[in-house]
């Protein structure tokens, strides 16, 4: 499966195409289809694609657990801040303000959140990924 | 940022710098938490001198009446200035103390933890709010568990954390019940409050409740602070580096026990139970503490015992409802042990050995631990003009007022006999360390190592500290200090160097003569303690229980957790099922009710649930496992197509999704998959499956249906809710991923923990078996 030029060929075009898919979606997921969750599985696809059309090469290296540590770290951090702030915890916020260049920003607080969601849907599926696809390798070798 | 939060935040923003930094630093992160202390302990000291006790509440959980309200009453800064003080010196003594060269980060790690352990005491110093206090208090227990297990590659060090760790645990956890029942019967969490408030205080000892919270609480109390019989964990606990013991063991954690007896006093004390239980608990461990210390010969093991008698008569104070004694007694114990503590790592480090068999006559190469050693073991052993002598003084007036124990001369005979003779045996061993490894001759040439500044000095502040306090113990001041910080109100201790009172003196005398009497004869004393035979050996109980349990435990999961994937899938889905039928039951909900019309039904969606019909029918009869994989990803798509006809983008994205993620998952684990298994069923196995499906596929049916009628929709309408208010709320036009995100986000928080944890086994357990081979 390792060999076909084909998919090579393909996995070139689709896995840019597929992460900015996932991040336009995981963009526009609070007021439109999309989130989180589904932005993650969709750049795990991503991630899958050249596990399988290169083997278990540089993405396989990753420490992909990190990631998924690193986003439940941001995702409770991002319910933490409004506690100190002397809030509840996960009392989210919208954040209205204006930049240079940007103009109005519209960010609900809970985006971080949602950030973290996303980093730990993709570091999970993707350690699944690389650790089955190793353990098969190990058993083919 | 107020003094009082400072007091508890310093030490854990250190930890955090220090587990980032760490790696970097090495042994001078030290520096970093002395810093820390530092600044805590001037935080409590500035809070010394208010009128009324400093209070800051921030909310937390206000649903459940929880917050994180901190309280520094007299007696509270005065736990939080020795904890941080004490956590200064140590600090300091750990730079100089000889960790074996373990590489920087590992260092770098033992600063975090023993600084997350600071800010964990410091947080049960000011706490007032009693989960806050729970939550603490099991941070200092996991904390120790690190610290104990420094030397992890060590067996007994594991064993002597994991014990610990155990014991304590198991005594937090009663103890949070005791809380939970406290605050159900009183209606506050804030301690401050129901002691303040009459009302509260009766409506607990009227409550049912009374005395099973009582006992949950003191089982955390017995436990934390090594009371007999929870006492074995603390000699256990010793395998730990030289600092920690100094810290966690004799100076800190195990008076945390202590300090929530003391504040738990003016709950329970009136209770005719509360000295049926303490004061038997607390005379047995002092005079057992004090009787095994002086038959040890390990150094820390001999302290150990020693400090577990000194927890023993602190609760004894308790339960003879003399809480006056508190600030005293332990004050003088923490300089004291403290300094012997740092003496003996001092020892160690320069002769290799804590056998006292192997010790003796290091007074020529550690002359300065020599002098510090013969203060501490002068205060051990109550000589004046040290600060222990003020404290045995001063207990022995306390002992000898007769209204104490009410009208029972016998009773309080027998109780004032063990006093003194547990004082005098611990003089006894105190005279032991002194002469044992200081005086006499020498075993062999020692290579000594020295005397490092940076562990005498801290244990010479300890020392002198002791001297000071017992040479100035005549000055108002001194008074001023034992009454005015004590738990006690209106505390009302005289405190003096010159003795005042016959009685106390004699006392004293007695246990002088006694003391140097049992050290003259000790071979004979411990022909006698080898005779008397150990007290029923409570580790050994500890053990085979801990065996039983683990048994047990293992007996049923190898029974549940068979390593059947159907049988896993058959609980899983028959405990959906049965719980989903419960809801139904428990909410009153019908489904006869409901009118099942196939008039709204289009033929697009006619046609899909029959193509899903086929598919499905398809994954049953399919003869190989990839084919019934691929039945079922069809299916699954189709499922997504009905999402599409009902015009619910989200959900349809999500099921296309899983569904590819899903078959990628499947395409990589069928390779391992034992033979697909499908003819050859037993009957009775095919007769299990087909009903857990059935039952599961009802269950889901019946649901499915409920939640699409009219009837249920209209009365039950939490949708409208969420959708009206997810933009107004929630700056969010998308309701579903605003419920995700906002409105169930803790909801959320366990999921993704969950993913997380899952995402990590994987890794561990493969990574774990492809290392093995």
């Amino acid at each position: 499966m390792h060999e076909s030029p084909v998919l090579r060929t393909v996995a070139r075009i689709a896995v840019p195409l597929t992460l900015l898919l996932s991040l336009r979606i995981f963009e526009q997921g609070h007021d439109m289809p999309g989130g989180g969750f589904i932005a993650g599985v969709i750049a795990a696809a991503a991630g899958a694609i050249p596990l399988l059309a290169f083997g278990m090469g540089g993405a396989a290296r990753f420490p992909w657990w990190r990631l998924s540590v690193l986003g439940l770290l941001c995702s409770i951090a991002s319910g933490t801040v409004p506690l100190l702030a002397g809030s509840t915890f996960m009392d989210h916020v919208i954040l209205d303000f204006d930049l240079p260049l940007l103009g109005n920003v519209h960010l609900p607080s809970a985006t971080f959140f949602d950030l973290g969601v996303y980093l730990i849907v993709l570091g999970t599926l993707m350690t699944l990924f690389v650790e089955m696809g190793l353990e098969e390798r190990r058993w083919n070798s | 940022m107020s003094a009082l939060t400072t007091i508890v935040v310093a030490p854990f923003i250190g930890a955090i710098l220090i587990a980032i930094l760490g790696r970097a630093l090495g042994r001078w992160s030290g520096l970093l938490m002395v810093a820390a202390a530092l600044a805590s302990f001037y935080a409590a000291y500035t809070l010394l001198g208010t009128e009324t006790p400093a209070l800051a509440t921030h909310q937390w959980i206000p649903s459940l009446g929880v917050s994180f309200r901190l309280r520094a009453d007299a007696f509270g800064a005065f736990f939080a200035l020795l904890i941080s003080g004490i956590g200064a010196l140590v600090a300091v003594y750990s730079l100089g103390y000889d960790t074996h060269d373990l590489g920087r980060a590992r260092i770098g790690r033992y600063y975090a933890e023993l600084s997350a352990f600071m800010g964990a005491m410091l947080g049960i110093a000011v706490a007032d709010d009693l989960i806050l206090f729970f939550i603490f208090w099991e941070i200092t227990s996991i904390s120790s568990y690190l610290l104990i297990g420094f030397w992890y590659e060590r067996q007994a060090a594991s064993d002597g954390a994991l014990t610990a760790l155990l014991v304590t645990a198991l005594g937090g956890l009663a103890m949070f019940a005791g809380f939970v029942l406290i605050g159900l019967a009183t209606g506050s969490f804030a301690l401050s409050e129901i002691i303040a408030d009459d009302a509260r205080r009766e409506a607990l000892i009227a409550s049912p409740a009374f005395h099973p919270a009582m006992l949950l609480v003191l089982a955390g109390v017995f436990t934390k602070s090594a009371q007999v019989p929870f006492h074995f964990w603390l000699p256990g606990a010793m395998v730990a580096p030289t600092p920690i013991s100094t810290y966690l063991h004799s100076a800190t954690m195990v008076k945390a026990g202590i300090f929530l007896l003391a504040r738990v006093t003016p709950l329970f004390a009136a209770s005719v139970v509360w000295p049926l239980i303490v004061v038997p608990v607390g005379l047995a461990t002092f005079f057992l503490g004090a009787w095994q210390s002086f038959r040890e010969n390990d150094l820390k093991a001999l302290l150990a015992y020693s400090t577990v008698s000194a927890l023993g008569l602190v609760t004894l104070a308790y339960g003879l409802r003399a809480p006056e004694q508190d600030v005293l007694q332990i004050l003088s114990h923490a300089t004291y042990k403290g300094t012997l503590f740092m003496v003996a790592g001092i020892v160690e480090h320069a002769a290799g050995t804590r056998d006292l068999r192997e010790l003796g006559g290091l007074r020529k190469t550690l002359p300065i631990s020599f002098v510090l050693c013969f203060l501490g073991v002068l205060s051990m052993g109550g000589l004046p003009p040290l600060f222990g002598f003020v404290a045995k003084e001063a207990l022995y007036g306390s002992l000898l007022d007769s209204s104490m124990l009410g009208a029972q001369p016998l009773l309080h005979g027998f109780v004032v006999a063990v006093v003194v003779v547990a004082n005098a045996f611990l003089l006894a061993s105190g005279l032991k360390l002194l002469i044992g490894v200081f005086l006499g001759k020498g075993h062999g040439a020692h290579e000594s190592h020295g005397e490092p500044a940076l562990l005498w000095l801290p244990a010479a502040v300890l020392a002198l500290g002791a001297l000071g306090l017992g040479l100035l113990s005549s000055t108002d001041a001194s008074e001023r200090l034992v009454n005015g910080l004590s738990s006690a109100a209106n505390a009302q201790l005289a405190v003096s160097l010159v003795p005042t009172h016959v009685g106390p003196l004699v006392l004293t005398l007695v246990t002088i003569v006694l003391g140097v009497a049992i050290y003259r004869s000790r071979t004979r004393v411990e022909a006698l303690q080898q005779r008397v035979d150990r007290l029923p050996d409570a580790q050994a109980v500890w053990d085979a229980l801990i065996a039983r349990l683990t048994r047990f435990a293992e007996v049923c999961s190898e029974w549940w957790q068979n390593g059947s994937l159907r049988w896993y899938f058959s609980a899983i889905l028959l405990f959906t099922t049965g719980i989903s039928f419960f809801a139904l039951e428990v909410g009153g909900i019908s489904i006869a009710t409901i009118s099942i019309g196939f008039q709204n039904l289009g033929w697009a969606s006619m046609g899909l649930a029959l193509l899903i019909l086929m598919t499905t029918i398809a994954v049953v009869r399919a003869d190989t496992r990839l084919g019934a994989a691929l039945a079922l990803t069809s299916s699954g798509f189709l499922v997504a197509l009905v999402y599409a006809v009902y015009r619910s983008p989200d959900i349809l994205l999500t099921q296309i999704l899983i569904e590819t993620v899903s078959t990628i998952v499947i395409l990589l684990v069928l390779y391992f998959m034992p033979p697909f298994r499908k003819d050859g069923l037993s009957p009775a196995l095919s007769a299990w499956n087909a009903t857990v499906s059935g039952l599961f596929g009802l269950a889901m049916f019946v649901f499915v249906l409920l939640c699409t009628s009219p009837a249920f929709r209209e009365t039950r309408n939490l949708g409208q809710d969420y959708l009206a208010r997810s933009l107004g709320q929630a700056g969010g036009r998308n309701a579903v991923n605003v419920i995700i995100v906002d409105f169930r986000a803790m909801d959320t928080i366990g999921e993704i923990t969950v993913l997380v944890v899952v995402g990590l086994c994987v890794y561990g357990l493969l990574r774990a078996r492809r290392a093995e081979g």
